[in-house]
C-alpha cells in the first residue's frame, strides 16, 4: 500500500525534529531528544549520525509508523556549496561536501547526511535536501566585503524566509516573485535578507559573518578589535570561533540562549535583560535598514518571523524603528518542516524540477 | 593672502579674533590664520618621505614639524601678536564630549601617550599649546577630535560583552557639515536629525539626532562600508581565519582592514577618481568595485535612518569623494526615498576648526576640562 509518507528531519545542537508528512497533513512530529549522557560520547556532531538515525527509527517505529511506506526522507539542507533555491536529491557529492565541513561547520550539516543514511536501509525510498542554507541568489554587488581576500557569502535561514515569504505573497494572492520584501528571520541566528523578485539578493551572512547579534551568535563585531584578540587573548581559533558561533549574543550577556526566557526576565522588570534584548531589536533594525537601501527604498513589506516573533515586546521594538519604510507583517514560528514537506511532494509529483547537486 | 598680515612694523594690537589653526597629517602639516571664518592665510607644508625617515614614532616628528611651522610663519612675516586662540587638529584620545577643549597638562600627557594608537593629528594640540604659550594672551584648543563621544548607550553594545562599540569618526567635519547645513535652513542643529556621510581616505556614516551624534560606524577599523583605504566590515569567521593561519603577523592583519583595505587592496590606488576613469576605460571590476563602495554607504545611511526611528530631516554627502557626482548618484538612487539628499563636496577641516575658535572667542562655546 502507498501512503505517500515524507519524513522530514531537522537536527539540532540537542535534539532532532522529526515529522512525517502525508500530503499536506502532519500525522507525527517530535523532537527526540539527546541527553548530555548520549552526546558526551561524542567529540563531534559527525560523530552522532548512526546514532540520531537509530533514534530516529526506534522512534518511528514504537509509535507505529510504516517505514517502508516513507517515499521520501527530507533533511534540512547543510553547509555545501552554493546553490541555486530548490529540491536536491542527495547524492554523493552532498554528502561528502556536507561532512568535509569544508563550507561550514554545523549541527546543520547532519540533515542531508541522515537522509542519506535512512535512505539507503529501504529500497524504494528517496532522499533530499531543500533550500540548503548556502542558497546563493546574491547579486554581485553584495559579493564584495572590502578587500579581496574576502568575499560576503549568502548564508542565512533560506528555507525559512523562502516559506514564510511564499506564504505571505499567497495570503495577499500575489506572486513572490514579482514582489519586494524584507525578511527577519528570528532563531539562534538571526538573518535579516532582502527578497528582490524572487531572489535573495543580499542578506546578512548570519553564520559567523555579520548582521546583528543572537541568541547565540555574536554578529558583527568591531573587526579591529577581533584582531587584536585573536593574536593577544591565548585562545586559539576553535575556541574563539565557537565564542562567536555558540557562545555571544544573549547567552554571552545574559546566560541564557532563550530569548523567550529574556522576554519574561523583561516582562520582570530586569533592566539588564531589557538592555539586552532592546540592543538585539536595535540591530535588527539597522539591518532591515539596509536592505531598504539594497532595494532602493521600495517595498511591498516587511516579514518577521521565528521563534522570537513570539515575543511582542521584541516586535514591537523592531516595529518602533522601521514602521515608516513597510507595512510589517508578524508571522511567529517557523515554516521549515511544513516547506520541506511541500516542495518533496510537489517533486514527487513532477511539479517541481529535482535539482542535481555537483 | 592679505596684506594686513604682512606688516613689518611695530603697531598696537589692533587686530582681534585671529586664530591659527594646526593640523598635521599624515605627510604634511596644514597652517592657517583665519579671522572669523575668514581664511588670511593658509599653507601645506608637505614632508617627504626622506624628511620623516629619521623618526621611528609620530611623537618624536614633534621638534620637526613645530620648527617647519614656526619658519613658514616667520617667512610670510606672519604677525603673531593678533592671534588670540591656538587651534590644534585633535587626536586619539580618551571618549570626549563634542565641542572645545582646552589643552592642558593632562591632555597633553594622553596626545603624548595615546591610549588607543598613535596618528599625527595628536601632535596638533601639542604644538597648538606650544605656540599658544609664546603669544601673549593666546589659549591653546583642540576641538572635536576622532573621539567625540555622544553614543547612546544601546549603541554601545556589540554582541558580546569582551567588545563594545566605540564612537570614533569624522567628528570634526560631520559636525561642521551639520551646522552648515542647520544654518542654511534656519533651524538650529540642536533640532534637527540628519545623517552625514563623510567620505574621504575613511567613511564615516553618522546619525545626528538633535545635535548629537547616537551611532556612527566606527571607521578607523572595525565597521561599515569599505573605503579608498580601508576595508570596513569583514566576515568575522574569515578574518579570524586569517589571523590564526600562521602567514601574517597581526600588523599585517591589521593594515588589511585599515591602510591597504579598500580600493587600495583592489586597485592600489586610493584615488577614486581613478577607479571611476578605469571603469570608463571599460574594466568592468572596477565599475563593479565603485557600484558597491557606494552600495554599502547606502546601507550604513539605511541602518542609521532606522537608528533615528525614521525621523531624519536629511541626508548629507561630504567629504573628498563627494565631489564625484557619479558616486553621490549612485547613493542618492538608493537613499533619496529616507530624506532629502544634499551634496557638500570636500571638507575643509581648517576652516572648521576656525570657526569653533571664532565661537569661542566671541563666548557663545565654553571651552571643556579634558
Amino acid at each position: 500500500m502507498n501512503q505517500d509518507l515524507i519524513l522530514v528531519i531537522n537536527p539540532r545542537p540537542i535534539f532532532t525534529r522529526v515529522a512525517i508528512y502525508q500530503n499536506y497533513n502532519v500525522l507525527f512530529l517530535k523532537d527526540i531528544m539527546h541527553p548530555d549522557q548520549d552526546l558526551g560520547r561524542f567529540s563531534h556532531y559527525l560523530e552522532q549520525v548512526n546514532y540520531r538515525r537509530d533514534k530516529i527509527l526506534s522512534e518511528l517505529d514504537e509509535n507505529g509508523i510504516c517505514l517502508d511506506c516513507i517515499q521520501a526522507v527530507v533533511g534540512r539542507g547543510g553547509l555545501m556549496k552554493p546553490v541555486k533555491s530548490g529540491i536536491y536529491e542527495v547524492n554523493d557529492a552532498i554528502v561528502s561536501d556536507l561532512k568535509s565541513t569544508e563550507y561550514g561547520d554545523d549541527h546543520v550539516n547532519l540533515g542531508g547526511i541522515l537522509a542519506k543514511e535512512i535512505s539507503t536501509l529501504y529500497p524504494s525510498m528517496r532522499s533530499f535536501i531543500v533550500d540548503p542554507v548556502t542558497v546563493d541568489e546574491f547579486s554581485e554587488l553584495a559579493r564584495f566585503s572590502g578587500h579581496p581576500d574576502f568575499d560576503r557569502k549568502s548564508i542565512f535561514h533560506t528555507l525559512n524566509q523562502k516559506a514564510m515569504a511564499k506564504r505571505h505573497a499567497k495570503a495577499l494572492m500575489r506572486k513572490y516573485d514579482e514582489m519586494k520584501l524584507i525578511v527577519v528571520h528570528l532563531g539562534s541566528g538571526i538573518s535579516v535578507a532582502a527578497h528582490c523578485n524572487g531572489a535573495v539578493i543580499d542578506s546578512n551572512q548570519a553564520l559567523d559573518g555579520d548582521g546583528p547579534f543572537s541568541p547565540e551568535r555574536t554578529g558583527s563585531l568591531p573587526i579591529g578589535d577581533v584582531v587584536r584578540y585573536c593574536f593577544n587573548s591565548g585562545k586559539n581559533e576553535a575556541e574563539i570561533l565557537d565564542m562567536l558561533h555558540y557562545n555571544g549574543g544573549l547567552f554571552a550577556y545574559l546566560g541564557t540562549y532563550s530569548a523567550l526566557e529574556v522576554d519574561s526576565m523583561v516582562a520582570k522588570g530586569d533592566e539588564k535583560a531589557a538592555k539586552v534584548f532592546e540592543a538585539m531589536a536595535y540591530q535588527v533594525s539597522k539591518e532591515i535598514g539596509a536592505m531598504y537601501a539594497v532595494l532602493n527604498s521600495e517595498i511591498d513589506g516587511i516579514i518577521i518571523t521565528g521563534g522570537i516573533a513570539n515575543s511582542r515586546w521584541f516586535v514591537n521594538k523592531i516595529i518602533d524603528r522601521v514602521d515608516n519604510m513597510g507595512t510589517v507583517h508578524v508571522y511567529p514560528g517557523v515554516a521549515e518542516l511544513d516547506s520541506m514537506a511541500q516542495v518533496t511532494l510537489s517533486a514527487l509529483r513532477g511539479d517541481e524540477a529535482i535539482l542535481d547537486y555537483k | 593672502m592679505q596684506g594686513s598680515y604682512f606688516t613689518k612694523k611695530n603697531r598696537v594690537k589692533t587686530c582681534t579674533n585671529h586664530i591659527l589653526v594646526i593640523n598635521p597629517g599624515s605627510t604634511s602639516t596644514k597652517v592657517a590664520v583665519f579671522q572669523g571664518a575668514r581664511s588670511m592665510f593658509q599653507q601645506d607644508i608637505i614632508h617627504s618621505e626622506e624628511d620623516l625617515k629619521p623618526f621611528e614614532k609620530i611623537s618624536d616628528q614633534y621638534e620637526y614639524r613645530k620648527n617647519a611651522i614656526i619658519n613658514v610663519l616667520k617667512n610670510n612675516d606672519i604677525d603673531l601678536h593678533c592671534i588670540e586662540a591656538v587651534m590644534g587638529r585633535g587626536g586619539l584620545i580618551k571618549p570626549v564630549p563634542a565641542g572645545v577643549i582646552e589643552v592642558d597638562e593632562k591632555l597633553k600627557y594622553d596626545l603624548r601617550h595615546s591610549p588607543i594608537g598613535e596618528h599625527a593629528s595628536n601632535l596638533g594640540g601639542l604644538i597648538a599649546d606650544d605656540l599658544a604659550k609664546s603669544i601673549k594672551g593666546a589659549r591653546a584648543f583642540i576641538a572635536n577630535p576622532v573621539v567625540v563621544d555622544e553614543f547612546d548607550d544601546i549603541a554601545r553594545i556589540a554582541g558580546h560583552p569582551l567588545f563594545e562599540r566605540k564612537s570614533i569618526y569624522h567628528a570634526l567635519n560631520q559636525k561642521a557639515i551639520a551646522r552648515e547645513y542647520a544654518q542654511s535652513h534656519s533651524i538650529p542643529y540642536e533640532e534637527l536629525n540628519v545623517i552625514v556621510a563623510h567620505m574621504g581616505g575613511g567613511i564615516t556614516v553618522g546619525a545626528h539626532k538633535k545635535g548629537k551624534v547616537i551611532d556612527v560606524n566606527q571607521g578607523l577599523d572595525g565597521e561599515g562600508p569599505f573605503s579608498p583605504e580601508r576595508s570596513g566590515h569583514l566576515p568575522i569567521g574569515q578574518i579570524i581565519d586569517k589571523c590564526f593561519s600562521g602567514d601574517y603577523t597581526e600588523k599585517e592583519v591589521r593594515k588589511m582592514v585599515t591602510g591597504k583595505g579598500g580600493l587600495m587592496a583592489y586597485f592600489g590606488t586610493n584615488d577614486t577618481r581613478e577607479v571611476l576613469a578605469r571603469s570608463f576605460r571599460g574594466d568592468d571590476k572596477a565599475k563593479l568595485i565603485y557600484d558597491a563602495m557606494a552600495y554599502q554607504i547606502a546601507k550604513e545611511i539605511g541602518a542609521m535612518f532606522t537608528v533615528l526611528h525614521g525621523d531624519v530631516d536629511a541626508i548629507l554627502l561630504t567629504g573628498g569623494i563627494a565631489h564625484g557626482q557619479d558616486f553621490t548618484n549612485l547613493i542618492r538612487d538608493r537613499v533619496h526615498k529616507l530624506a532629502p539628499v544634499f551634496v557638500y563636496p570636500g571638507e575643509d577641516e581648517m576652516k572648521a576648526l576656525a570657526k569653533i575658535g571664532t565661537r569661542v572667542l566671541m563666548g557663545e562655546l565654553k571651552p571643556l576640562k579634558y
